[in-house]
């Protein structure tokens, strides 16, 4: 879950950055349309990824274990 | 007739001696579709399938085994490395040669399962695959041979339509139909999806519809309405 | 404007827009089958819900597959919005960008490993031979205008009337199209009730939440390309109109019609296409 958080939150960094030099420093317009492409999409995934709930410690075990949630 | 009336503005040409590659956003982007796909493809884990048992109450877990892993992950790259060129080429010929390889590839990747009803349905795919490659090849001979050229950027500037030329893309579509496996043909190919291995079994999908998007560009090229 | 900005705010109102045309068509359908129903927002508040949901992987998946096919559906119709409203590109773009919607529907249902989403995926298979010749209407549009950029197109309309009128079984073709996007269609059998959520099934907390907020752009974009390319140049108020119209009429069929088995939904919409390439050719050529 460690790397996940970190991964989670290095790739918001990255598409924030992304998306903010596009808005400011207007380049050319296949490279806005390449970042708007990859990062908007990232830049929601990632945070969702550091904003959505952690389960409590003693609970951890048995989720790890279903197959399905809805199993 | 104009290309950017079909694929959005040129960006650009790489001639590569007779054969030109043009860039539309349209060309770019799937190609740039399938080279994503086929990175996934190569760095993904396949899925374990849960079944319910008969007669307990255990669920039975079906996987795909390190051989069989291997060689078709090795099968599905190559069908998207295939993908990604029959997106990207300016000559009819290697898009018939990019189709056929996928057709080959896709047999490849489905025939590594062991499940009769799996064997079966690539059997019968791989029936209609090799049939269909003669009116492929075919399709691209006449029309090289009513035009005089394989190039589509060639193909573009010639200012009429002949019927052998119409005859020909007609060959081709159903060239490109047989060997992808679309509409008619898509009963047997269902029944290649229920295995595990969902990686790969992607690709079989994927080519197949980007394949047939392409075509509706090479065929309006070549038949030009306007 | 700047570009990105553009970009940004085009996104941004096609998911809010689309999630409450949803929330609109729930409502429709819920007063004609005589319940309060939920208030409009409510699939914009579901989808917020499940956003910040706790949310593990089921270790049967393919990782990192499972969680990138779901990015892949906002990647392609984030790409939609640029092809559409931003850069009035090329409709063969959107053809393509359609192709891998039908492949994220086929492979978020297989690579979870569950049952429900397998089967999800074979429907997927059997859809697309249906589908994308509903999406081929765009060769009639081609062989009336000229021209596959949409800005030609809205141009030619202005010039000519809209198309809606002079190739009315393309628009119908498209509508079907649209339909069978719709949740609760008599068409969705990817997700059909009998197998839970269908693709979505294993796809819970916050991947749910991603994917539901492509499916809102994806949904504003359709109505936006069947707006566009059948009617023409619209001002704002037209466009909002336009997709509460379409809304509201696919809201009637849903609630008024039963869930289709997975071959007769093929067989009607092939039948559709049929009626309507055929048709269209004919009355083109009169």
């Amino acid at each position: 879950m460690k790397t996940l958080t970190i991964t989670s939150y290095l790739m918001f960094i990255i598409s924030i950055a992304g998306i903010v030099y596009a808005m400011v420093a207007n380049p050319p317009a296949w490279i806005v349309y390449a970042i708007a492409i990859l990062f908007i999409p990232l830049s929601i995934l990632s945070f969702g990824l550091m904003i959505m709930a952690q389960s409590k410690k003693e609970e951890e075990d048995e989720r790890a274990r279903e197959p399905f949630i809805g199993y | 007739m104009d290309l950017t009336t079909i694929g959005g503005q040129l960006l650009g040409t790489i001639p590569l001696g007779d054969i030109v590659l043009y860039l539309t956003p349209f060309n770019l982007f799937m190609f740039a579709g399938a080279l994503a796909f086929t990175t996934l493809i190569a760095i993904s884990r396949t899925e374990t399938q849960v079944e319910a048992e008969f007669g307990t109450l255990k669920d039975k877990e079906v996987k795909v085994d390190l051989q069989e892993f291997k060689i078709r992950r090795f099968l599905a790259i190559v069908c998207g490395l295939a993908t990604a060129g029959a997106m990207i080429t300016g000559d009819l010929f290697n898009f018939t040669l990019f189709v056929t390889l996928i057709g080959i590839v896709n047999i490849g990747i489905v025939s590594a399962v062991r499940q009769v009803d799996v064997l079966n349905a690539a059997f019968q795919y791989g029936l209609i695959a090799m049939m269909a490659s003669l009116p492929l090849f075919g399709g691209a001979a006449i029309i090289l041979a009513s035009t005089g050229t394989l190039s589509l950027l060639e193909l573009v500037k010639i200012p009429y339509v002949t019927s052998m030329m119409t005859f020909g893309s007609l060959l081709l579509l159903m060239g490109i139909i047989g060997e992808t496996g679309v509409a008619p043909f898509y009963a047997t190919k269902a029944e290649m999806f229920r295995t595990p291995g969902s990686p790969f079994i992607l690709i079989i999908h994927l080519s197949s519809l980007l394949v047939i998007v392409r075509a509706i560009e090479v065929l309006l090229i070549i038949n030009k309405p306007f | 404007m700047n570009l990105m900005l553009n970009i940004l705010l085009n996104v941004t109102i096609a998911f809010l827009l689309g999630s409450l045309l949803f929330g609109l068509q729930r409502k429709v359908m819920a007063r004609i089958q005589m319940r309060p129903g939920p208030p409009i927002i409510q699939h914009l508040l579901h989808t917020l819900k499940f956003y910040i949901k706790e949310s593990t992987f089921p270790k049967t998946a393919a990782m990192p597959f499972y969680i990138a096919i779901a990015s892949i559906l906002c990647v392609i119709w984030v790409s939609a919005v640029i092809v559409g409203p931003v850069a009035q590109g090329s409709l063969l773009l959107i053809f393509a960008i359609y192709a891998l919607h039908k492949i994220v529907e086929h492979n978020a249902g297989s690579s979870s490993g569950s049952p429900y989403g397998k089967l999800s995926c074979v429907r997927a298979v059997f859809s697309a031979a249906a589908e994308v010749p509903l999406f081929a209407v765009l060769i009639i549009i081609y062989l009336k205008t000229g021209t596959m950029v949409l800005s030609d197109i809205t141009a030619y309309q202005a010039q000519n009337g809209a198309l809606l009128f002079t190739i009315p079984l393309a628009a119908l073709m498209f509508f079907v199209l649209i339909l069978s996007k719709a949740p609760y269609s008599p068409f969705a059998i990817t997700k059909g009730k009998d197998i839970i959520s269908g693709y979505e099934t294993e796809h819970f907390g916050l991947l749910r939440g991603y994917l539901m907020i492509s499916e809102s752009i994806a949904w504003y974009m359709l109505l936006w390309i069947f707006l566009t390319v059948f009617l023409g140049p619209l001002s704002l108020l037209g466009y909002l109109v336009g997709m509460v119209i379409i809304s509201v009429i696919v809201a009637f069929i849903n609630a008024t019609t039963p869930m289709l088995n997975p071959n007769h939904s093929i067989m009607v919409q092939v039948t559709l296409v049929f009626i309507g390439i055929v048709g269209s050719i004919i009355l083109l050529m009169l």
